[in-house]
């Protein structure tokens, strides 16, 4: 049994999970949907790590300002080459402290290493790893976008990736960034999935209970205190895997279930035709989402 | 030696409970652990063919208080309840045979128009109520409705009507001349199931979680989100007693896994979470126990911390022991061993499968990492039994510190036939009868077991198979 785990394959497989699970029969479970987005959520951690030490260590004496720039641009930008590497699973003592695909490594002793051949992952030609990314075709994510919080205290970044539309774009301080909406190079003739999904209540949970008839006295709910939800702001941080749950839902997802206009398979189809014209600009990350 | 249980005695009062559960504590009960067990094959129920349909798939396993039946339930809705035949004076050295008692569809796929979803059939748990009189009563529950059953014998019928024919068809009044009594006759046994109570409407997520209480009056249903307390004889209403739905769904970080009253205090129950936290609640101290009395939860090792820590840890069974003293967890590696008095960590881990640490990101890949396995106790609380993948079940002995990996098997069908230990090889040399991690068959998983309550008799589901093993008698 082979596995894959660098992060970006896991990202790409539990999404596809997600999409799966809306439309096996007995609705979606909200059980397995929670715990796929734990595996999103770390497996993003990790590559974003990765991503932040690597432009940390190749630029040391820049100062706050520029790192703070390139930070801006973390998820979209970085050479080819150094992102190449990443598609490694290469775990080094020190590296895989945090992170490992489960394999319990004893501290201090050098971790299993797997390797995954680059030109397992090509869809980039060799002649194009010295070339810088530009912005990938993304749009803004609207409000029931995932939100990925990034290891990033400096710039308080956050990237969104929505989940129905398939932007991202990057949050610093609250904000959505204008420049991620501004129009990139469109490659012509390519099918891109640009446009903000307009605000529509099917993509906001709509609470199954709504549904429920009356039999009888219900007891009510007791509401959150001001102290439980700052108890659990901490759990909130580390956890954010709000959005998604939104968009997931439990029970009342019917709108989900027949959903068909944006059906996931063509959005990949759309995307992989738009980004891999993008990727031969440059783009470590956009060829990540390409793997989605 | 105790006085007030034999194998032939109907459990039907909760003095009767009480006293059993005094004699477990004082550890005179007879009937030792693994070490010295040997288990042998009596019966497998189920297809042969490998072609499994999945409506056919057994979804949850119970014997009931006595051990005289077993019920399974199946993903096609269908519960199959097997009753135990008398010893026989032929064969001392073995216990009776389990045979098909009753067949009853318990339910049926429905569709929910409002939302446009399908809600499953498959049951996803039975739990039987104690005896009261001649009929036995069992609760079974598919994602959204519980129902209570009622399974009564008939072995007489009433012939003689004056004006019925024998046939049912109505006779004309005019052609009676005489009357007489109707008598009963005796009559082929025949077996009835029919629902007395459906338990609906209270559940907007999934059901994972049924008990009944020790008062025999109420019981609960857990679901991600809620536990209602109900009423064995209303239907109309519940008790929300548990709500852990935040006010704000984008905030949701765990739902409920399993759900579990205490076997002697009528007034705590537990509840497990994905998280890999127990929560104790005391009826007692609020309408509404969202705050805990006890929460019961280990530390999370930091050396094995992987992309997958958050799916491993998540609860997928809670059992109290019969004493009442300790619970059991399952969760996806190890299975835990909990002294209710003492809430930081567990007293026993006994590690299932610790070899597929390794293989998590396949185990994702596949699906398999979601699987929930269920776990048990012996009659005596000494030996807890657990199912794992390749059709392998196993079993730990607490009091010897010994455990054993047991294979479910038409190959090992033989009757009476000894089960050999099986043992899966994690080093690089594999030794003759070892089986090597990479060989394991994943699709052979065994998530749900049961075990006699009195006697060393078990119940082991395989993906469409029941194996009834039994213990080996001189």
């Amino acid at each position: 049994m082979e596995c894959a785990f660098d992060a970006q394959n896991l990202i790409s497989i539990s999404l596809r999970k997600i999409q799966s699970s809306r439309t096996q029969r007995g609705g979606i479970k909200l059980h397995k949907n929670l715990l796929v987005t734990y595996v999103l959520r770390n497996a993003r951690q990790f590559y974003m790590s990765k991503n932040l030490s690597q432009t940390q260590r190749t630029h040391p004496y820049e100062d706050v300002a520029a790192v703070r720039e390139r930070q801006e641009y973390l998820e979209l930008t970085g050479s080819f080459t150094e992102l190449a590497d990443d598609f490694y699973c290469n775990f080094t003592g020190a590296e895989s402290d945090t992170w490992h695909c489960g394999a319990h490594q004893p501290h201090g002793q050098p971790a299993e290493v797997a390797h995954q051949d680059a030109s397992a992952c090509a869809m980039v030609a060799p002649s194009d790893s010295d070339l810088m990314v530009s912005e990938a075709c993304w749009s803004c994510a609207d409000k029931s976008s995932w939100e990925l919080p990034i290891p990033n205290t400096q710039a308080n970044q956050k990237t969104v990736l929505d989940l129905d539309t398939h932007v991202v774009t990057t949050v610093t301080n609250g904000y959505f960034h204008s420049d991620c909406c501004a129009q990139p190079k469109q490659p012509q003739g390519a099918q891109c999935y640009a446009k903000k999904r307009k605000m529509d209540t099917s993509y906001h949970i709509v609470d199954p209970e709504f549904y429920l008839p009356d039999f009888g006295p219900v007891p009510c709910k007791r509401m959150r205190s001001e102290d439980d939800s700052h108890s659990d702001s901490e759990q909130l941080d580390s956890t954010n895997i709000s959005n998604l749950i939104s968009v997931l839902g439990s029970g009342g997802l019917s709108e989900f279930v027949s959903w068909q206009q944006t059906d996931l398979e063509q959005i990949f189809a759309a995307q992989t035709i738009c980004l891999k014209h993008t990727l031969l600009t440059g783009s470590g990350w956009t060829r990540a989402i390409e793997a989605f | 030696m105790p006085v007030c249980v034999s194998d032939s005695v109907k459990v039907g009062c909760f003095a009767l409970q009480t006293c059993l559960n005094y004699v477990l504590s004082l550890g005179i009960w007879p009937g030792g652990g693994s070490s010295d067990v040997q288990w042998c094959f009596s019966q497998v129920k189920g297809a042969i063919d490998d072609d499994v349909a999945e409506a056919d798939i057994i979804s949850t396993v119970e014997f009931n208080h006595t051990g005289e039946l077993l019920a399974t339930g199946d993903k096609g809705g269908r519960v199959v309840i097997f009753q135990q035949e008398p010893e026989s004076k032929n064969q001392p050295q073995c216990r009776g045979e389990y045979n098909v008692y009753s067949t009853f569809q318990s339910h049926e796929p429905e569709f929910d128009y409002l939302k446009s979803l399908e809600i499953e059939e498959k049951i996803n748990k039975i739990r039987w109520l104690p005896q009261k009189n001649a009929a036995q009563f069992l609760l079974s529950t598919n994602d959204k409705t519980i129902k209570l059953w009622k399974i009564s014998e008939r072995d007489k019928r009433p012939e003689g009507y004056n004006l019925k024919e024998e046939d049912g068809r109505y006779r004309d009044p005019n052609t009676v001349t005489t009357l007489r009594v109707p008598i009963f006759r005796p009559m082929d046994l025949m077996v009835e199931a029919s629902p007395r109570r459906v338990f609906a409407n209270a559940h907007t997520y999934h059901i994972n979680s049924i008990a009944v209480n020790s008062d025999y009056e109420t019981y609960l249903s857990a679901d991600d989100l809620r536990i209602n307390l109900w009423h064995l004889e209303i239907t109309d209403r519940s008790f929300n007693i548990v709500d852990i739905k935040p006010a704000n769904m984008e905030e949701l970080t765990e739902v409920i896994t399993a759900a579990e009253f205490h076997p002697n205090q009528c007034n705590t129950f537990v509840y497990s979470s994905s998280k890999g936290t127990i929560r104790m609640c005391d009826m007692r101290a609020s309408a509404l126990c969202d705050k805990h009395a006890k929460m019961f939860e280990e530390p999370e090792d930091p050396n094995n911390r992987s992309f997958f820590s958050e799916i491993i840890s998540s609860i997928s069974d809670v059992k109290f022991s019969h004493s009442g003293r300790y619970m059991m967890t399952r969760d996806y590696l190890s299975v835990k061993i909990w002294d209710l008095n003492m809430e930081t960590r567990p007293v026993e881990t006994y590690q299932v499968h610790e070899y597929l640490r390794s293989k998590l990101c396949s185990l994702y890949e596949n699906d398999c990492i979601f699987d929930k396995f269920e776990c048990c106790w012996n009659g005596n609380d000494s030996v807890v039994m657990t199912g794992s993948y390749n059709n392998f079940f196993r079993m730990f002995d607490r009091g010897y510190r010994q455990d054993v990996t047991l294979e479910a098997s038409r190959e090992n069908s033989k009757p009476r036939s000894v089960l050999k230990p099986r043992k899966v090889s994690t080093g690089g040399k594999r030794k003759k009868d070892e089986i090597s991690v990479d060989s394991l068959d994943f699709n052979k998983k065994i998530l749900h077991t049961a075990w006699h309550p009195l006697d060393n008799i078990i119940a082991v589901a395989t993906t469409n198979n029941l194996y009834i093993f039994q213990e080996k008698l001189n």
